[in-house]
């Protein structure tokens, strides 16, 4: 699974605009959105957000937890605890890049909040790392990992996957005798 | 030593505040949280210059006209005084400076810092410092000794330390605070103060003790302390002379000692108890100025320092044991009236208690929700500081009377009261645009509708209007230089309006930038007369109003042409405008205790122009103002109050208020509020934004704007039975507009009203079944006289099921009544209309050439079948299998398959003599008993009560009962009798006019015997409705033809149509047959009789059909849903 198709993914995830046309409501096979009103708050996907604010035709509202003081908190929490916490949204680092690339205009301290994002992001990956690291050393059968998003979980399998997979290769070789009872380890 | 507390001044922003004197002593300085530098000429200045030194001032100095300020940019920053040039950075630290001082020569500024560090510089030369590091936490204080030798500082770190400055070392430190961490949280900010001259002693404030310590050998020889002073002192400041000291403390008292014989000499209370955090003597010793932390400036006058010692603490020392007498007595009593006491013994020339009192009572009748002084200030007009200032000066002068030097211990409980004592006026609120937020603000909302917004900056360098509009499709942005000083504004679809108050050589103008105007010249401006100003103003469509302070309202036309000018009854409060009403609000009388007195007048324009509310009383919440006025977007008045009550006109009700929402109710906090900005009947939308802690919004960041739901205030909300009918009642006063746009010749949204109706009637069933399970019978009467006729039926059906047989019967009354009110409705409504609809010949052509309504009405018709056919249906499941044993053999003798369900026996037998008459009339109608909706149900419920009931009623009572309180008009005999004429007077009259005929129609007295009504059931037949159609070429080919005869060649003619063709015209009689047709037909009975001409009796019966389907179509449609 590519980066994209995550992305890809992560747009259908809602947001809040306040548009500046009026428009009935549409209806789409995905479900019905609308009525829009100039000025008066509703809910979107995001890709329909994007590509209304390109043409600029609304304002998006950025999500309750895009917010410096949330961010903090979450990050700190991330910091502190050696689990991984539960994140604002599953696809809080797709939703985070793609509104702050095409609507930073809307979302106070952008910067601020790239930056926080990237931190929890860095933590994550690391921890993720660390995990899997101990994971292999430890010749574990299995390992259970909680609130990991699409994203986290997509950067990190095709390596993972490989490199166990070589591993087993390199196994079985080393021992033929006893390949065996290598299996059940595994 | 008694001294004169002047009223308190608000001088900056709430926050920390420092005050001094200029060496002079002329101007009072301050500096506080909002950045500012006030120099004041005395304590009346009502203009005082400001030096804006950065975006907030922590501390500041003066001496030598140079203006030394601790701002929150980390620096220390020389201003030339009284100018106010900036004049170079003294120096800088890591952090905020907390605290800068002068030296006695004004050669050196002392600075303590938040970053533990303590500067010295030389003013001259700001390279020259001399850093004094030592402690470990925020300074709090620095202070210089009057021989430059030392310096003593006070610190978080609980420490009081003198250093040595030459050497910038510690001298002697001494733990005597409590420690913080921040100067934010320090209990007290511990002003040091060396006393000047002599420089004996440092005066070091220890919780609520000064202790003072020796130069030189830092002994701490005594502690200045005073009983009632309880609280942490927070300042001391030393009289120029050195004699006296003076200190202010956390809780708002100031006391002044005599350092010599250390006897209190003066002791006075913060009028409104708030933390004093800056004081200064003036330099002549005879005032003494203080600020607090909300930012108030305060004055004591009248401190007679400069007299010669001995009397001063002989006059100290007599009255020290009378105050503690006076303790004994007041011990009880709170601080304050113990503070308000002994100022009174002190300054008799001083505010009574009574004013004190009033003072707090006015801000709890302003403010009920939330007593914020910021927010008062906001709202209220200067009229009211005038108001309460002519007020004081009465009473002044009645303390002067009355208050002597001496008062004996008791007059603090004798308040000082003004001679009357009944309701105080009102002050009256101040004119506002709706939508706006307060004009003082420098970034404020000029207009927030449901167009767009229009914001003012008002910065020092810039001042600019920015009209934005929701939708972007009605005009791009404008950005406006705001060169007048524009104060108001209004937008619409077409213009921006913005008015300026007049200046002292420029009049007040109104300026319209009329951007959706199709010549070049989009912009005109007006001036008002001299003397006018625009006090509020609305964009209606096409119009401008402008309201001014001379009670005139003056109309525009949107191009700029003067329209009307009338007067209006009192002083404007604010005004809207919708389409081409115009609602206006004023102030009909003063008010009293807190109450607004407003009247309300409501004008429409256009075609006929008319006052629809003339100056009636505008109902508000107890004690509030009006804070937000209104249209929906479908043209309602409404109303928000301070107390966040929404009320809307219910023009239903002869123009009464009903409330509609609280908004407070969905407030989490009792500070938060939501700031209203547009209604909507359809849907249901209260458009507001929530401010947190405050009524207004900030203009960034942009708020986002909520909805909220509607919710009458009606009891018991939360029962099932509550919210049904406050639903009920929401929907008919949310759907009051559909009547009143199409009454003023607006297009309506059929649908939605249709919606609504089928809405309102589903509500009215469920209240029905809810009733009815309670046994509240004489309830579920009451309801279903809201219903209309067809959901009545239902209503019938429901009670016959649950097996209430005097309820169904009852109902079933009702029923009729409808009925018949529904017919004599529309014989009114039809004649104006008659001419219209007529057609020169019968229902076919005019369903071809009747356009949109005609076709609609089709459809509706079809609908109407269809629904029926299923009612039909279902009613005939419902009955039992015997039922329909006995209604097939009647079926074999109608002619229309249709017929076959609803013909059940009680009828047959009592509708005999009908059936008579109808088979007595074969040739014209196949006589089928057809029946009508009503009546099936009523049967059914007949029916059914058989089947429940112990004992089955024969063929007497439910049916007939309704039909025996009508009116007997005519008999049965006559009826035949009727139909004979009829037929016979059927002759071709085709010239007859159709005023004539409408004439007639309204001496046709409206029909309602008993016997009309059951003739009524002969459905048409197919053989009608063609002879209706073909009538006219019947006539046409034989002209002369008597009535019968006509009827006899139709007949033939008939027959020699195909089967199909006969087929579907039977197909259409079945579609065309309805209750309400039936009742059409009994008119048309009526009409017959009295000589009514066929053919515009066809016509007649054609509208009229369109007309009755309309309602009872759509009510089978709710009906199908319901089951």
């Amino acid at each position: 699974m590519d980066a994209s198709e995550v992305e890809f993914l992560a747009e259908k995830e809602t947001v809040t605009i306040i548009p500046n046309f009026s428009l009935d409501k549409i209806y789409l096979i995905g479900g019905d959105l609308g009525p829009f009103n100039p000025s008066l708050p509703v809910d979107v996907p995001v890709w329909l957000a994007l590509n209304l604010k390109q043409r600029q035709k609304c304002r998006i509202v950025p999500p309750a937890w895009m917010d410096v003081e949330k961010l903090e908190e979450i990050r700190d929490l991330e910091r502190k605890e050696d689990t991984f916490t539960p994140v604002p949204s599953p696809y809080y680092m797709e939703l985070t890049k793609l509104l702050l690339n095409y609507a930073s205009d809307n979302i106070p301290k952008a910067d601020e909040i790239r930056t926080l994002v990237k931190d929890i992001w860095d933590t994550r990956i690391a921890k993720l790392r660390l995990s899997a690291d101990s994971f292999i050393s430890q010749l574990e059968a299995h390992a259970k990992l909680d609130n990991l998003t699409l994203m986290e979980i997509n950067t990190i399998r095709t390596f993972l996957l490989d490199s166990l997979n070589c591993m087993y290769k390199l196994r079985s070789n080393l021992q033929p005798g006893s390949s065996k009872g290598q299996f059940k380890d595994f | 030593m008694p001294c004169e507390r002047k009223p308190m001044r608000y001088g900056h922003s709430e926050g920390h505040t420092e005050v001094c004197f200029d060496e002079s002593g002329k101007f009072i300085v301050t500096c506080g949280n909002d950045g500012d530098v006030r120099i004041w000429e005395g304590l009346d200045d009502d203009d005082p210059k400001f030096i804006t030194v950065g975006e907030k001032a922590y501390s500041l100095a003066l001496k030598k006209n140079k203006l030394v300020t601790a701002s929150s940019n980390n620096t220390v920053q020389i201003h030339t005084f009284p100018d106010g040039e900036p004049d170079g950075i003294l120096t800088r630290f890591t952090t905020n400076a907390t605290h800068v001082t002068f030296n006695s020569s004004g050669s050196r500024v002392a600075a303590g810092s938040s970053d533990f560090m303590v500067k010295v510089v030389e003013v001259s030369d700001s390279s020259q410092q001399k850093t004094l590091r030592g402690h470990e936490a925020p300074v709090l204080s620095v202070s210089f000794d009057p021989k430059d030798d030392f310096l003593a500082s006070a610190s978080c770190d609980g420490s009081v330390v003198v250093w040595n400055i030459e050497e910038q070392s510690q001298l002697i430190s001494w733990p005597l605070l409590q420690k913080t961490n921040d100067v934010s949280n320090a209990k007290s900010l511990c002003r040091l103060a060396w006393q000047p001259g002599a420089a004996k002693f440092l005066a070091v404030p220890v919780e609520t003790k000064v202790h003072l310590y020796v130069r030189g050998s830092w002994d701490h020889v005594s502690s200045l302390s005073d009983d009632l002073l309880t609280q942490l002192i927070n300042v001391v400041a030393w009289s120029p002379c050195g004699q006296y000291l003076a200190v202010g403390s956390v809780g708002g008292s100031l006391t002044v000692w005599d350092v010599n014989s250390k006897l209190c000499v003066e002791r006075q209370k913060h009028e409104k108890g708030f933390t004093v955090c800056g004081l200064a003597w003036h330099p002549s010793g005879s005032q003494l100025a203080y600020t607090d932390t909300e930012g108030c400036l305060g004055l004591l006058d009248g401190l007679r320092t400069s007299t010669s010692t001995t009397t001063t603490t002989k006059q100290a020392a007599v009255k020290k044991p009378a105050r503690d007498y006076d303790d004994l007595f007041d011990d009880d009593d709170d601080d304050r009236l113990i503070d308000e006491g002994l100022s009174d013994t002190n300054s008799p020339v001083k505010k009574p208690v009574g004013r004190d009192d009033d003072d707090d009572d006015d801000d709890d009748f302003l403010m009920p929700a939330t007593g914020r002084a910021r927010n008062r200030g906001a709202i209220l007009d200067d009229e009211h500081s005038l108001d309460t200032g002519s007020l004081k000066l009465g009473r002044d002068k009645f303390g002067d009377d009355t208050g002597s030097v001496v008062v004996p211990a008791a007059a603090p409980l004798q308040p000082l009261r003004p001679v009357y004592e009944g309701p105080m006026p009102t002050p009256p609120q101040k004119a506002f645009q709706p939508g706006s937020t307060p004009a003082h603000l420098t970034h404020r909302f000029m207009m927030w509708n449901s167009v767009g917004i229009v914001r003012d900056y008002n910065d020092e360098q810039d001042n600019a209007i920015d009209v934005e509009f929701h939708d972007t499709a009605v005009h791009h942005a404008m950005h406006l230089t705001n060169s007048l000083g524009h104060t108001i504004a209004d937008l619409s679809q077409e213009a921006v309006l913005l008015a300026c108050p007049s200046t002292d050589e420029l009049a007040s103008k109104l300026q319209c930038l009329h951007f959706s105007s199709w010549d070049t010249n989009k912009e005109w401006m007006v001036d008002m007369p001299q003397g006018e100003d625009v006090r509020a103003l609305c964009l209606g469509q096409g119009w401008v109003a402008v309201a001014t302070s001379t009670l005139m309202l003056r109309l525009f036309s949107i191009g700029g042409v003067q329209r009307e000018i009338f007067s209006l009854p009192g002083n404007v409060v604010c005004m809207v405008a919708h389409g081409e009403q115009l609602l206006i609000v004023y102030h009909r009388a003063p008010g009293f205790d807190g109450e607004q007195a407003l009247g309300v007048q409501l004008l429409q324009f256009g075609q006929r122009k008319r006052q629809l509310i003339n100056g009636e009383p505008l109902p508000l919440s107890l004690k509030s103002y009006l804070s937000w006025l209104g249209f929906t977007a479908e043209g309602t008045p409404c109303y928000v109050d301070s107390d966040g009550v929404v009320r809307m006109l219910n023009r239903s009700l002869g123009n009464t208020w009903t409330p509609v929402c609280n908004t407070r109710e969905t407030c989490k906090s009792k500070s938060d509020h939501y700031w209203v900005v547009g209604i909507h009947e359809n849907p249901q939308q209260l458009r507001c934004i929530p401010c947190k802690g405050s009524r207004y919004p900030p203009t960034l960041p942009r708020p986002a704007v909520a909805i909220l739901p509607f919710k009458l205030p009606l009891c018991q909300t939360s029962t099932e039975k509550g919210q049904m009918e406050e639903q009920f009642c929401r929907s008919v006063l949310f759907h009051n507009h559909f009547s009143f746009l199409s009454s003023s010749g607006y297009e309506i949204d059929e649908d939605a009203q249709s919606h609504s109706q089928k809405e309102q009637q589903e509500l009215l069933m469920k209240m029905f079944a809810l009733s009815c399970k309670l046994e509240r019978e004489f309830r579920c009467v009451e309801l279903a006289d809201l219903m209309t006729q067809n959901v009545v039926t239902l209503a019938i059906r429901y009670a016959s099921r649950s097996r209430r047989l005097a309820l169904a019967q009852r109902l079933s009354e009702i029923a009729l009544e409808k009925a018949n009110q529904i017919q004599k409705e529309e014989e009114e409504e039809e004649e104006p209309e008659y001419s219209n609809v007529r057609q020169p010949s019968g229902y076919g052509q005019s369903e071809v050439t009747g356009g949109r309504h005609s076709s609609r009405l089709n459809q509706e018709e079809e609908q109407g079948k269809e629904l029926r056919e299923e009612d039909g249906q279902e009613m005939e499941t419902e009955e039992a299998a015997e039922t329909r044993k006995r209604v097939n053999p009647f079926a074999k003798e109608a002619v229309s398959p249709v017929m076959q369900t609803l013909t059940p026996i009680g009828k047959v037998g009592r509708a005999n003599p009908f059936k008579v008459l109808g088979s007595g009339k074969p040739s014209s109608s196949s006589g089928q008993p057809r029946v009508t909706n009503i009546l099936d149900n009523m049967t059914s419920s007949r029916k059914s009560a058989p089947l429940g009931g112990p004992a089955g009623k024969p063929n007497k009572g439910p049916v007939l009962k309704p039909l025996a309180p009508r009116p007997k008009t005519k008999t049965q005999s006559t009826l035949l009798q009727l139909t004979g004429t009829k037929a016979s007077s059927k002759k071709t009259q085709e010239n007859t006019q159709p005023a004539a005929d409408q004439q007639k129609q309204a001496e046709v007295p409206p029909p309602a015997s008993p016997a009309d009504n059951t003739e009524n059931k002969r459905p048409k037949t197919g053989f009608q409705f063609w002879m209706e159609e073909n009538r006219k070429s019947i006539t046409a080919d034989h002209p002369g033809l008597e009535e019968t005869d006509i009827i006899k060649e139709a007949m033939g003619r008939f027959r020699t149509l195909s089967a199909e063709e006969r087929l579907s015209w039977t197909e259409r009689a079945k579609g065309q047959t309805g209750d309400a047709e039936d009742l059409k037909k009994r008119k048309r009975a009526g009409g017959g009789a009295e000589n009514e001409n066929g053919q515009a009796e066809a016509d007649e019966n054609s509208a009229k059909k369109k007309k009755s389907l309309d309602p009872s179509s759509k009510l089978s449609a709710f009906a199908f849903n319901k089951n």
